[in-house]
């Protein structure tokens, strides 16, 4: 629970979570996870639904405040009352499975919000760099429209946009294609492939068991609360130790 | 602060010694009392000489208080206001209705109450009155088309109407079970004639001169028994309080009837007029409207102060309603319970008559009546928001939030814009419900729309026409204030 945590992590961790443990009322969903990620990993995590993969992403920025346990983000400890969690937030990236796009703005108004609001840049600045990132997902057209005329994979990639906006170094994608139909699948994978291409450090919950294995350079598998089994994708998805993982493994793939 | 606090004690202390030498003078008759008050050099007239009363009176008790063209007119009307010329001090009139006027005397909302109020033993407990200057009567009265009814003997298990806490109530009870009816009460002479003409009701014990006048004015009605010797009126004050107001009141009253201007007061009102001719319903329409209209003012002014009131308590609580703390939480809901847990008129009834009682400071009418409504309808305006914040999806606040948003940036940004669009008809719902509100204020004298109109035909006795006028005037000011809400509604939040 100290903030002297933080040199007891190793110095090229980016994330560092310790005996992290989150309880709903008397319902316990996580039972204890240590994760270590390095900066530019990509790390996916599987498992059945229900086993607190959403709520072990939430908790690396603080969406849901951890019970017991510690999380240090690039050397912040989200547990410390001090620590300016709005500051923090800057640097990670968030993506959901409903988009939660701001209806009632534009494509274009959505991704210059947080960078205006935050005074990181001026309007005219946020305009160019929102048009850039529009353009890097393929949506530059689509610029003046309302979320409610895009299609669920163009909203998923104007998300990842948005939280691109204001240039964060971790990206938390949470089912971040699970609501979408399938032929649009492909086009937001591409987005998150690419990212994990430049070096993004990202944390991806998904059930894309084919994306994982190509993308990631780690995969968790979790089950009731707890991390059954990680390792390279080779190792997880090739040689499963855990029966648990075996059972999960031969359903799913 | 402190200078204006010393003057205004001066200047009491002052006043209460005058009142007190004319108090004891007028044992010894007025001799003495012009004597004391011209051996006091501060006060050259009298001791109410330039002072300015607030007396409270019925709204209508025709003929003694009753409205002409919009105007307080009346034996009552004349008899205060010549005696305030002839001792020199000043009448701001309140039409508040009889048992609000009665109240309002004891809470010192007003100083006096002259209202055809009969002296009485108990009255006497709670007021002081001046001499009696009027000897009235009580008298039965039945629809023009009942034949049936000619005596007390006639109305064996029938209903009769009485004014609540009147001498004609007293007399009725006195009598019901002799002659086995029963007695129901009504708040104003124009309700109970209705109620006896709809049928309602057998008959009205009323005050004579007040049945005289309306028979005269074509009500519907005609006495069939002889007047019932009753008590007298007199002017009242609060017990112990203004003594040099009856003093005064005294003194003219006894001058007036020295100089004849008693009687011809008397002569003007009760000396029989010649039966009003009807005029049709739009000569109604057009003598009534001037009044109506000004009251429609206050209407309007009453909503609009008190929806905007509403809407920064509606605001702040419910941003208390969705807070983390749990204290303001439990305040907005403790304040959303009194208010929406109690009646509307409860309300008005304790701001304008329970709260000065409790407190000794008076409230005038337009701040209680918006008080009472904006309080109300703050506690809706707070469910209102509290709703409207909660049914944006909490996937919004997150995404806002998880982008280093503040709470407050979030609020602002992100959720209130889509809450206000889902709030905005729920808004214009209650602004609407809070404009028909402010007819309840008419309970406490506030002279809104629905008052206005009740003065109209507590004067003319034609209820149904004057009530579809007043009931038109809101309708259309409703329809057009609810379609201009639409408009902008569609207009900004679309």
């Amino acid at each position: 629970m100290s903030t002297s945590a933080i040199t007891t992590t190793s110095p090229s961790s980016k994330i560092s979570v310790r005996g992290l443990r989150k309880s709903f009322g008397s319902n316990e969903v996580l039972k204890g996870l240590d994760v270590e990620i390095d900066e530019g990993e990509v790390v996916c995590v599987i498992g059945p639904s229900g086993s607190g993969k959403s709520t072990f992403l939430r908790c690396l920025n603080k969406l849901d405040e951890h019970t017991a346990g510690t999380v240090i983000i690039d050397g912040f400890d989200l547990g410390d009352k001090n620590v300016d969690l709005n500051e923090v937030r800057q640097h990670i990236g968030m993506v959901f499975q409903h988009f939660n796009l701001f209806p009632h703005m534009t494509v274009l108004q959505n991704i210059m919000l947080a960078p205006v609001e935050l005074k990181k840049e001026s309007k005219a600045d946020a305009r160019a760099t929102a048009l850039k990132l529009l353009e890097r997902v393929g949506l530059f057209e689509k610029a003046d429209a309302r979320p409610a005329q895009l299609s669920g994979g163009q909203k998923q990639r104007v998300a990842i946009a948005r939280s691109l906006a204001v240039n964060p170094d971790i990206m938390l994608f949470d089912e971040a294609t699970s609501a979408l139909d399938p032929e649009m699948v492909g086009e937001v994978l591409q987005v998150i492939r690419d990212l994990a291409a430049e070096g993004m450090t990202m944390v991806v919950v998904t059930h894309e068991m084919g994306f994982a294995r190509e993308v990631a350079d780690r995969v968790i598998f979790m089950a009731e609360g707890v991390i059954v089994e990680e390792g390279t994708p080779a190792e997880l998805f090739g040689n499963p130790q855990q029966p648990r993982t075996q059972d999960f493994l031969s359903k799913v793939l | 602060m402190v200078p204006l606090l010393r003057k205004l004690n001066i200047f009491r202390a002052g006043k209460f010694a005058v009142a007190m030498t004319a108090l004891l003078a007028l044992g010894g008759g007025f001799v003495g009392v012009s004597a004391a008050a011209a051996s006091q050099p501060v006060q050259p007239q009298t001791a109410v000489a330039g002072e300015t009363y607030i007396i409270g009176t019925d709204t209508t008790f025709a003929p003694f208080e009753y409205r002409k063209d919009g105007e307080l007119t009346g034996i009552d009307m004349d008899l205060i206001r010549d005696i305030a010329a002839i001792q020199g001090f000043t009448v701001e009139i309140k039409s508040l209705g009889f048992d609000a006027a009665l109240q309002a005397l004891q809470s010192n909302q007003v100083d006096g109450v002259i209202a055809g109020m009969s002296i009485t033993d108990e009255r006497k407990l709670v007021f002081d009155f001046s001499d009696p200057y009027f000897d009235s009567g009580v008298q039965m009265a039945v629809a023009d088309s009942n034949t049936e009814v000619t005596g007390y003997a006639d109305l064996a298990g029938e209903t009769v109407v009485a004014k609540r806490g009147s001498e004609g109530e007293t007399f009725a009870n006195s009598i019901k079970d002799e002659y086995d009816f029963t007695v129901k009460s009504l708040a104003d002479s124009a309700t109970m004639y209705d109620d006896v003409k709809a049928g309602n009701s057998v008959a009205v014990f009323d005050d004579y001169p007040v049945l005289a006048y309306g028979i005269n004015q074509n009500n519907g009605l005609k006495s069939v028994t002889e007047k019932e010797q009753g008590s007298s009126y007199g002017f009242a004050v609060n017990k112990g309080q203004n003594p040099e107001l009856l003093a005064a009141f005294n003194t003219g009253l006894a001058e007036l009837k020295g100089s004849g201007g008693y009687q011809s007061i008397l002569d003007k009102y009760l000396e029989q007029p010649a039966p009003a001719a009807a005029s049709g319903f739009f000569g109604l329409l057009t003598d009534s409207l001037p009044a109506l209209m000004k009251g429609l003012g206050l209407t309007l002014l009453a909503t609009g102060l008190s929806i905007l009131i509403a809407l920064v308590l509606g605001v702040l609580f419910g941003f208390f309603k969705v807070s983390e703390s749990r204290v303001l939480r439990g305040l907005a809901s403790i304040y959303v319970s009194i208010f929406r847990g109690t009646p509307l008129l409860v309300q008005a009834f304790f701001f304008y008559f329970g709260l000065p009682q409790l407190t000794g400071q008076s409230i005038d009418v337009l701040t209680a009546g918006v008080l009472t409504l904006s309080l109300n309808a703050g506690a809706y305006m707070t469910e209102i928001v509290r709703g409207g914040i909660q049914s944006v999806d909490p996937g919004q606040t997150e995404a806002g939030r998880s982008l280093g948003l503040s709470y407050v940036t979030t609020m602002r940004r992100v959720v209130l814009p889509q809450a206000v669009k889902i709030m905005t008809p729920s808004f214009i719902n209650q602004f609407v419900m809070t404009l028909k509100d402010t007819s309840l204020l008419a309970v406490i004298g506030f002279a809104e729309l629905t008052y206005q109109g009740q003065q109209i035909y507590a004067a003319n006795f034609r209820t149904g026409e004057t009530l579809l006028i007043v009931a038109a005037l809101y309708f259309i000011v409703i329809n057009l204030l609810t379609l201009l809400s639409n408009k902008l509604d569609k207009r900004f939040n679309k």
